[in-house]
């Protein structure tokens, strides 16, 4: 039995993904024990956010066939909403301190921007993609992403024109000393916005694979036509995807408020990170951009840590193209059908 | 009338393929049109299953209109597609292909029933019950195809080409399995182009050619008509 296991071991370790894996681990272990366990910290963190925002990217792709270019718009959204209303409930906490709020206070402007960042994403579909969808299917990617580069214009200076283009910032959500674990101390922020991020995306998991509309989801981006045949109701779950998408962006804003402020063009990072994950694993794997967060997370934080900050853009996507050059479809492989042919 | 198709026009941007095509299916009947490829045949039950919409005329079923309803309404009003490409769900297994087929069936005891029913009538997909659909062979595709459209239990099926690349074994067995549903009661449209066989099988035929149809009659005195012999048997 053990040897099955460990021909199964090695032969998973010899595909793209598996050896990127493994690669990844024995990496994060090398820096952990050089450099201390905050690292793993920054990378846990950092890669949840990423793999949260990639992930919903990937969906996106892979259902609607856009190539989202405001992605990160969303993002803002979710955290210019979440500054709207903590700013205004931290100022009442102030002259009460210890109110039961104190908690809650935080969630409601996390929650807040989901719920903002879900309509903004549920008109976007119907404002914009569903009207070209009824008047021209030709030219589907090229089209929706130029569009998605005017909404991103939109959104951007829609921002700095209602609200201003100054930094939007908290200082922090949660007041109280931070957490320690194995000599490293992790602020309340960090570690409550962490585990709000793993149930996160375990709903979305148990919702796209174990509920009757996530498999409708997915049998859209497997098959549109055959999603129709069943009896599917194609607009509909494209709004329900655009929603949840951006609203998963925009959760991810709402909760990195405290590192993140909030300005017009907060999401252009999140934007391209997510872009070159979903590229990097292969376009349209969901599962794949997941971990691909993680894993580009870690190259940033090595590269923070070991060549310096201001390479923490370059060196990842340098090693990204190089990866590109020898599989270009990516670690993970593509679970997109034709998505340049359409 | 189950079905009553009324005077169709319908293309693809400036082509068109339609011209004035008109046929109709009673309950429980077995019908076929059959023409020669780029005829329209696959255009028109794209019309009907909603897939496309025609730029004129009209279509009913069971009295209702249907004509210009997306393919996901159309599927609800009991009309079953099977498409000439299968449009399955190549990274899901066969069971769940055909639990999407249920996907408009709410209960869930009528959802194992009729995967039961499919599973009798295609045994070699229960066998095959775990593997993706994207790595079954043509002719199981083609039978996880039928059977996927079968689940919603639909009053009328409408089948694209069922023995198209077919080894001979495996069209027999497909006709076979259409014969048992039309023996259950099942109101079954087909369009082919194996000439021979389908008019052998169905009750009724129609021959489009060019977009229009040219003969209309019951199969067994089509097979016999000197033009169809013609055309499609070169005699």
């Amino acid at each position: 039995m053990v040897k099955s296991f460990s021909k199964a071991l090695s032969g998973w370790i010899k595909t793209a993904g598996g050896l990127t894996i493994f690669l990844s681990i024995i990496l994060a272990i090398v820096i952990t024990l050089d450099r201390g366990p905050y690292v793993l910290v920054n990378v846990v963190v950092t890669g949840g956010m990423l793999a949260l925002v990639a992930m919903v990217l990937a969906m996106i792709l892979g259902v609607m066939n856009v190539a989202q270019f405001a992605h990160g718009e969303y993002f803002m959204i979710g955290s210019l909403t979440a500054y709207y209303i903590f700013t205004p409930l931290s100022g009442y906490l102030d002259q009460h301190p210890g109110a039961a709020l104190a908690f809650w206070a935080p969630l409601i402007a996390i929650l807040g921007g989901f719920i903002v960042g879900g309509i903004a994403g549920a008109i976007t579909e119907r404002m914009v993609f569903r009207p070209l969808r009824k008047r021209s299917r030709e030219n589907w990617v090229m089209n929706t992403f130029l569009l998605t580069v005017g909404i991103s214009v939109i959104l951007v200076n829609g921002h700095q024109l209602l609200f201003g283009p100054d930094f939007k910032g908290i200082v922090k959500y949660w007041s109280g000393a931070p957490y320690s674990i194995m000599d490293v101390f992790i602020s309340r922020d960090r570690t409550y916005v962490f585990f709000l991020a793993i149930m996160v995306v375990l709903l979305f998991w148990l919702f796209m694979a174990h509920t009757r509309t996530g498999r409708a989801i997915r049998a859209v981006s497997q098959d549109e036509t055959g999603a129709l045949m069943v009896g599917i109701n194609y607009d509909g779950i494209m709004m329900l995807t655009m929603a949840i998408g951006c609203a998963l962006a925009a959760i991810a804003g709402s909760s990195l408020l405290f590192m993140f402020p909030s300005y017009p063009t907060v999401g252009l990072e999140p934007l391209y990170m997510a872009w070159i994950i979903v590229i990097l694993v292969g376009l349209g794997n969901i599962m794949g951009a997941f971990v691909g967060g993680f894993i580009v997370a870690l190259l940033k934080v090595a590269t923070v840590e070991y060549v310096g900050a201001g390479w923490d853009f370059v060196i990842p996507v340098g090693i990204i193209i190089i990866v590109l050059i020898f599989k270009p479809s990516g670690i993970f492989g593509t679970a997109v059908r034709g998505v340049l042919d359409k | 009338m189950l079905l009553e198709v009324k005077n169709i026009d319908a293309g693809y941007g400036f082509l068109q393929v339609l011209r004035d095509v008109s046929l109709h299916i009673d309950q429980g009947e077995y019908v076929c049109l059959v023409g020669p490829n780029g005829a329209g045949k696959s255009t028109i039950l794209k019309v009907i299953a909603g897939m496309l919409k025609p730029t004129s005329g009209e279509i009913r079923f069971q009295g209702e209109p249907i004509d210009g309803l997306p393919g996901n309404r159309v599927t609800r009003k009991g009309i079953s597609y099977v498409s000439e490409s299968m449009n399955l769900f190549t990274n899901m297994s066969v069971e769940e292909n055909l639990f999407m087929g249920a996907y408009t069936i709410k209960d869930k005891k009528i959802q194992q029933d009729r995967l039961d029913f499919v599973y009798g009538l295609f045994p070699r997909m229960a066998e095959r019950r775990r593997q993706l659909a994207g790595t079954l062979s043509g002719g199981e595709r083609k039978m996880l195809a039928i059977g996927r459209g079968l689940m919603p239990n639909p009053k009328l099926l409408l089948v694209d080409e069922p023995s198209f690349g077919l080894a001979p074994q495996l069209t027999e067995n497909v006709f076979a399995s259409l014969d048992t549903l039309k023996e259950g009661g099942l109101t079954i449209l087909l369009v082919e182009q194996n000439v021979t066989k389908t008019l052998a099988v169905t009750d009724r035929g129609y021959v489009l050619e060019n977009g229009k149809i040219e003969l209309q009659g019951k199969s067994s005195e089509l097979a016999g008509n000197p033009h169809v012999r013609k055309v499609f048997l070169g005699v």
